[in-house]
């Protein structure tokens, strides 16, 4: 069959393959590399019309300007441990929840996923009044577990480790409840490291949703002690003025941990594909 | 299995009785309304301003021992949001700033402390040395609800160099559109990148220029709006005929931010219209040589004024406190002397001696302009509720009028209807 197809041809495919790849590299990269290279330009460039895609000269003035404008640092911190703690949480709850709808049997469990399943269509902007009050009772407006609470949990965790749960033959938990485990270990010992590249999935994307969350940090937060990263680079933003370097240095440094929770949690997406492969 | 459960039960309780209790313990009582701590919300400080506004409050704290200011900020963008959620949530800033456009939402609605008793109970307090017209602009049914702390005019920027190349003279405060509209074509050459005006195509430059053709945007009972009129028409096809002969489109300018202030800066645009907050990067700029001069009019002249003022919150229990913070930070020495030495808009204060300095400072020569455009102000129109829905159908159609889709008139006439719906 691959012999009917004429070398040009074959040769052909190849070049447009890498082509359209190629163009498709430079359209994910681009914005990225627009972005680092803005962070290195100098203010009287940045205003010029016709500015060159390359600054000239470079400069790292705006990465030293991020400090005088917001407490950057302290706002990293804030952004880090709150993304942290949060990504475990949602893993946790997430995780066990995925189980008990997909391992244990009782009454209405349909219905209640469901029903959970359908909060995930409400957009906060509907609910950030009515969280606002409830965290007010609570005494917790400004204060770090206010700005935490809500993230603890999603229902998007528990739908896709739902279904990874699902995948499992039943016959391993068979086997172990022969070998005396109760729910717990057979959650934690027997399920959980074979769905360990849904876990790694879920986790970028909880700790993406959590770095990047800026409406209801926004709202929680007063002071700038317990305000994060995304609130703070929209501070940069002036009413009639925006100094562009200083806020794409800020952006280019709050994208390095995402970046490297991605490359982390790679590793073990790439595992799991390869463990998957031998054992069918 | 019950042993868990009961345990399960007891913990649930428990965390249900302690967040009753949170609540019920969460209210300080306090009834000392003159010191303590006070918030204060800002959108005007950050980024560029936050040391001033510390030189402000220490000298404040300095003078009014026993009260503490607390300094909260966000961004423009995000300021009203943030606004909005802590009043509703009962959770509002002792006192906050305020801009005339949404002033008049929040001052119907009941968030904000009617100021006339505090005003008249405190002795230090001297109404003449505001600014006349902005007192008026924040009092509404007779009380005051906010006090006016900075104004901003809108004036005509032009490059003097592109002037002396072109051989034309310089804009006069006695131009007309049309001066304008001559001036800008002899300037524009586009084949060098150079362009003769900029005048954004935006609800806030319609109802501006509106007012220079002695059109109203509003009937005069606010009810009905009228800006489809003969007056409208004519005032949008000035703002219309510009793109895209003397003015890049908006095509071209392709969602670029401040692109028109990078034109100006490299020397590239002869007239821009915009505000005076943008003096202090053109002086900083080097080899740009301009001016400023008030905006020409058709029938008569009118000019923007953006007004700040500082409000107290109808939730606050320090009313004392607060009152006395606003007043500092609309008429004090300290303010005045600070917000002009490092170009923070300008004081609403009714003293000419405080602006001697200020005027003498160069660029731009004509700093007079600044004042002279309060001379004829057009305000914007404001509608209960759904302000910036309203600002938006007028962008919207203006924007759609230009695309050549639809004629000026209906466009103009279909906003007019949407516009009526929300006045309803």
């Amino acid at each position: 069959m691959a012999e009917r197809r004429t070398r040009p041809i074959r040769v052909a495919a190849t070049v447009g393959r890498y082509v359209v790849l190629g163009l498709g590299a430079v359209a994910m990269v681009g914005p990225f590399a627009w972005m680092v290279a803005t962070s290195l330009t100098s203010d009287a460039q940045l205003a010029q019309v016709d500015a060159p895609l390359m600054p000239d000269p470079i400069t790292v003035d705006p990465y030293q300007r991020l400090n005088d404008a917001f407490p950057f640092w302290r706002f990293a911190a804030n952004s880090l441990g709150v993304a942290a703690i949060s990504t475990l949480v949602q893993l946790a709850t997430s995780a066990t929840a995925a189980y008990a709808f997909s391992r244990l049997r009782f009454p209405g469990s349909n219905a209640l996923f469901v029903l959970y399943l359908a909060t995930m269509m409400i957009p906060m902007q509907v609910i950030i009044v009515p969280l606002f009050i409830e965290m007010r009772y609570l005494g917790l407006v400004d204060t770090y577990l206010g700005l935490l609470l809500p993230t603890l949990v999603s229902s998007f965790g528990v739908f896709m480790l739902r279904q990874a749960f699902l995948a499992l033959p039943k016959e391993l938990d068979e086997a172990a409840y022969i070998d005396g485990a109760g729910h717990f270990r057979v959650f934690a010992q027997v399920l959980l490291p074979l769905v360990a590249p849904a876990l790694a999935t879920f986790a970028v994307f909880a700790f993406m949703s959590s770095w990047n969350a800026f409406l209801w940090p926004l709202v929680i937060t007063q002071t700038e002690a317990h305000m994060t990263l995304p609130v703070g680079l929209s501070l940069l933003q002036g009413r009639y003025s925006t100094d562009w370097n200083v806020v794409m240095a800020g952006s280019t440094i709050s994208v390095i941990p995402v970046l490297a929770l991605y490359v982390f949690a790679q590793r073990y997406v790439v595992r799991g594909v390869t463990f998957t492969g031998i054992k069918s | 299995m019950t042993i868990r459960r009961r345990r399960l039960a007891a913990s649930a309780m428990a965390m249900a009785a302690t967040t009753l209790l949170a609540a019920c313990g969460a209210e300080p009582s306090s009834d000392d309304t003159a010191t303590g701590t006070i918030t204060y919300f800002t959108f005007s400080a950050a980024p560029d301003h936050l040391a001033d506004l510390d030189a402000i409050k220490a000298e404040f704290e300095r003078q009014n021992p026993g009260i503490t200011v607390e300094v909260q900020t966000a961004s423009y963008n995000d300021y009203f949001t943030k606004l909005q959620t802590a009043i509703a949530g009962g959770n509002a800033p002792d006192t906050f700033e305020l801009n005339y456009e949404n002033f008049v939402t929040y001052a119907r609605s009941g968030a904000l402390l009617p100021l006339n008793d505090l005003a008249q109970a405190d002795s230090d307090y001297d109404p003449d040395r505001v600014y006349p017209r902005a007192l008026e602009a924040f009092t509404l049914d007779g009380q005051l609800y906010a006090m006016p702390s900075t104004f901003s005019t809108v004036v005509l920027f032009y490059n003097k160099a592109l002037f002396d190349a072109a051989g034309l003279e310089y804009p006069s405060p006695d131009w007309t559109w049309e001066d304008e509209w001559e001036a800008a074509q002899r300037l524009t050459d586009r084949a060098n990148g150079i362009y003769g005006d900029f005048q954004p195509v935006t609800f806030h430059e319609f109802y501006k220029v509106l007012a220079q053709n002695g059109g109203s945007f509003l009937s005069a009972d606010g009810k009905r709006a009228t800006f489809n009129d003969a007056k409208g028409v004519e005032a949008a096809e000035w703002l219309l005929r510009k793109p895209g002969a003397v003015q890049p489109t908006l095509a071209e300018i392709g969602g670029t931010a401040d692109y028109d202030t990078a034109l100006f800066k490299s020397g590239k645009l002869a007239m821009w219209h915009n505000g005076i907050w943008q003096i202090a990067g053109l002086a900083a700029t080097e080899g740009l040589d301009f001016d400023i001069v008030t905006e020409p009019g058709k029938t008569t002249k009118a000019n923007a004024v953006f007004m700040n003022a500082t409000a107290v919150s109808a939730q606050t229990r320090k009313a004392t406190a607060a009152w006395k913070w606003v007043r500092f930070l609309s008429t004090s020495a300290k303010t005045v002397e600070t917000r002009l030495a490092s170009n923070w808009e300008l004081p609403a204060v009714n003293d000419p001696a405080a602006f001697e300095t200020y005027l003498k400072q160069s660029p731009p020569a004509n700093r007079q302009a600044v004042f002279d455009a309060l001379e004829h102000i057009a305000l914007p129109p404001v509608i209960d509720e759904q302000q910036s829905k309203m600002q938006d159908i007028v962008t919207q159609a203006l924007q759609k009028a230009a695309t050549g889709e639809v004629s000026i008139q209906e466009a103009l006439d279909e906003a007019a209807d949407e516009v009526n719906a929300l006045l309803s």
